[in-house]
């Protein structure tokens, strides 16, 4: 869950790129003649509404609505007694008070007179707002994700860059044959401090014993063919990265040629992708497993940037 | 292994009850107990789907390699990773013409995996997510001993928390000292948030960069998850000697709970549970702080979701019974102190209840 620190980094987000994003979606409104275009974001899926408005939700759902040549609206389902906090680390001046979505989403389109109105995958609503919202007379067009987030720009890009900063930094300081004998959880523990104390928003950390596979820490022994997968959110761009106290690592062609891919451009945090669906540009995870001989299994993987058929690492 | 055996026969018996040939279970990241009420694994993926026979067997599509391995111990089906959930479901309705579904967690599933569902059984499916989780509310004992062990991480937490504030951190650096601490000593996860300052302080959020002064209320809620399971716990720390009003209004909020957990028991309606809370306020004047513009909830269940129905309010209406875990929480915002916070976690016993929060109930200070 999003428990750390949530705030608008506007030395690599800074409002410019938001008034770009804006002039993108209303290009995208003018095409599908919509008057405006409706994003849905939640705990888990706030990747997109991250985008227009810089706003994620740490509990709840919420609509932001961009209407034509104008600054969004946040219709948002949590208590109007943080909206002041959202209002500092959004670009929302109007926050509404939303404890049904699809209601106030509705009243909006009717107080604004539209007759139309765009939802960002409409089809990929969970059921309770698509069916409500489908009830009502209002012209619902559903505009596909892929033409409102076509690729990442700069600004997503360097923060991703730095929340794969906070995980590597954090497992090279942490995953170190000083942490032999401690147990999962105090390792992760002491992984949970260091990124948190950055600045990181959310921590996921996956845990091998060298036998299994990643799964959630058991509280067993770190051992020297431990491997951590940290995934690190920070303001709501994800990085994950692998590394293992072996230290043995995967030559980037190898990563790049046979890792397991999953995209952090996606609606979700990470969501697995294959390669020949991969759009122009995404911010990618790759992970590799490594023999570690004796049946050892070893994971390593980084954050990468994929443009026109060739990763960067971030 | 981790099928949760008895909560799998109740969700037979309800299939039999109902006439449903086929359960399924939608987990996402945010919503992960519709699917963990099933498999109590945790999970990585974006997203999962179980499915429940008549037969019992249990059938699960992840979308994450990681699951596969973790979880296929535990699946007594077939388990299957597909990178779209829409192949994945595909999958699991299979071939067969299964006419009757149910889903868990439906709410949350995108609109187009309950329509393909729709098309693939010739109806549309029904929502199982009310009725499990009435069954869920009521705790089986390994999941009141799970919350137990939660509870009492929550008050090391609270300890620790009480511990390591300071005059000069940050709210974001003692959520990191805490958050650690928990990880360090067994959470799966944690739910926590705080706040920080005098009046002007009207509800808590994440944690910001804001620096604690001498005289600050820092006010926290902390929610370990122990095997899937969340405990809770409310506290209010002052950084130095409380004074007068926040005193004064500590005393308001420790009454208030106080007639909350005297109160709890079974055939108790939980509209009273929060009346109880709320008429302290209103004997002390302070009526108004009752209502959604000052605090949201007066407690809510606690299980493998955080904040789990029924809520605590005047206006929700639920009998109470043996083996819920409920938290009686009177967190508002009041003009003597800024927003307050105060609960344990309690669990419903046969004829009252018991607090399995064993931190002092009292106004803390550095």
């Amino acid at each position: 869950m999003k428990r750390g620190l949530i705030t608008w980094d506007q030395a690599r987000v800074p409002p410019s790129a938001f008034a770009t994003r804006l002039d993108a979606l209303n290009q995208l409104m003018e095409r599908h003649a919509v008057p405006a275009l409706a994003v849905y974001t939640d705990v888990w899926r706030s990747n997109d509404v991250r985008y227009v408005s810089n706003y994620m939700p740490y509990w709840n759902r919420a609509f932001a609505v961009v209407a034509r040549a104008e600054k969004p609206v946040l219709l948002c389902s949590l208590s109007p007694r943080v909206y002041p906090w959202i209002k500092t680390v959004t670009i929302h001046e109007t926050v509404v008070p939303s404890p049904s979505l699809p209601i106030q989403l509705l009243k909006l389109a009717t107080d604004r007179g539209w007759s139309r109105l765009g939802i960002l995958d409409f089809d990929g609503l969970p059921y309770d707002l698509h069916t409500q919202i489908r009830a009502d007379r209002l012209e619902i067009v559903d505009i596909p994700r892929e033409l409102a987030r076509a690729a990442p720009d700069a600004a997503e890009i360097a923060m991703h860059r730095h929340a794969a900063a906070i995980a590597r930094e954090a497992l090279s300081g942490e995953l170190l044959e000083a942490a032999i004998g401690m147990s999962e959880f105090s390792l992760i523990g002491r992984i949970e401090r260091v990124v948190r104390r950055a600045g990181a928003e959310d921590l996921v950390a996956m845990v091998s014993d060298g036998r299994r596979g990643l799964r959630s820490a058991t509280g067993e022994s770190v051992g020297r063919n431990t491997s951590i997968m940290a995934a690190v959110e920070y303001s709501g761009h994800w990085a994950k990265v692998s590394r293992n106290v072996a230290g043995v690592i995967s030559p980037p062609s190898s990563l790049e040629r046979t890792g397991y891919m999953e995209t952090l451009s996606g609606c979700y945090p990470w969501q697995p992708v294959q390669r020949q669906a991969l759009p122009d540009a995404a911010v990618v995870a790759l992970q590799v497993e490594l023999d570690g001989g004796a049946g050892v299994r070893l994971f390593y993987g980084d954050t990468c940037l994929r443009h026109a058929g060739r990763t960067e690492l971030l | 292994m981790m099928l949760n055996e008895p909560r799998h026969r109740q969700y037979l018996d309800l299939m039999h009850e109902r006439g449903w040939e086929r359960l399924l279970f939608y987990g996402d990241g945010w919503r992960k107990e519709n699917f963990r009420c099933l498999l109590n694994r945790n999970f990585c993926g974006a997203q999962i789907l179980g499915s429940l026979h008549r037969s019992g067997q249990v059938d699960v599509v992840v979308t994450d390699p990681s699951d596969l391995e973790y979880l296929g111990p535990s699946v007594n089906g077939r388990i299957e990773l597909s990178l779209q959930p829409t192949l994945g479901l595909e999958q699991l309705l299979g071939q067969s013409q299964v006419r009757s579904i149910a889903i868990n967690g439906m709410e949350h599933m995108p609109a187009r995996l309950v329509r393909q569902v729709a098309e693939a059984c010739g109806s549309v499916p029904v929502s199982a997510t009310l009725e499990i989780e009435e069954l869920r509310r009521i705790k089986t004992p390994q999941e009141i001993a799970w919350i137990r062990q939660a509870a009492r991480l929550a008050d090391r937490g609270y300890e620790y928390f009480v511990e390591v504030a300071q005059i000069g951190m940050s709210e974001f650096e003692l959520v990191a000292e805490v958050e650690s601490f928990v990880k360090a000593n067994g959470a799966e996860d944690n739910f926590m948030l705080v706040a920080s300052g005098g009046t002007e302080v009207t509800g808590m959020k994440p944690p910001t960069q804001r620096r604690f002064e001498r005289g600050d209320s820092i006010t926290t809620e902390l929610t370990p998850q122990i095997n899937g399971y969340y405990a809770q716990i409310c506290r209010t720390l002052v950084m130095g000697e409380p004074n007068a009003q926040q005193r004064q209004a500590y005393a308001i909020f420790a009454e208030a709970q106080q007639a909350a957990q005297d109160l709890l028991r079974p055939g108790v309606d939980i509209s009273d549970v929060a009346r109880v809370q709320n008429d302290v306020f209103r004997a002390h004047g302070f009526g108004e702080y009752t209502g959604p513009q000052y605090t949201r909830v007066r407690g809510h269940n606690l299980g493998l979701y955080p904040d789990e129905l029924p809520h605590v309010l005047e206006n929700v209406h639920y009998i109470c019974k043996p083996n819920m875990i409920v938290i009686a929480h009177p967190n508002t915002y009041l003009p003597l102190s800024g927003y307050m916070v105060f609960g344990d976690t309690l669990l419903v016993t046969e004829d009252g209840c018991v607090s399995l929060s064993n931190t002092p109930k009292k106004l803390f200070q550095t």
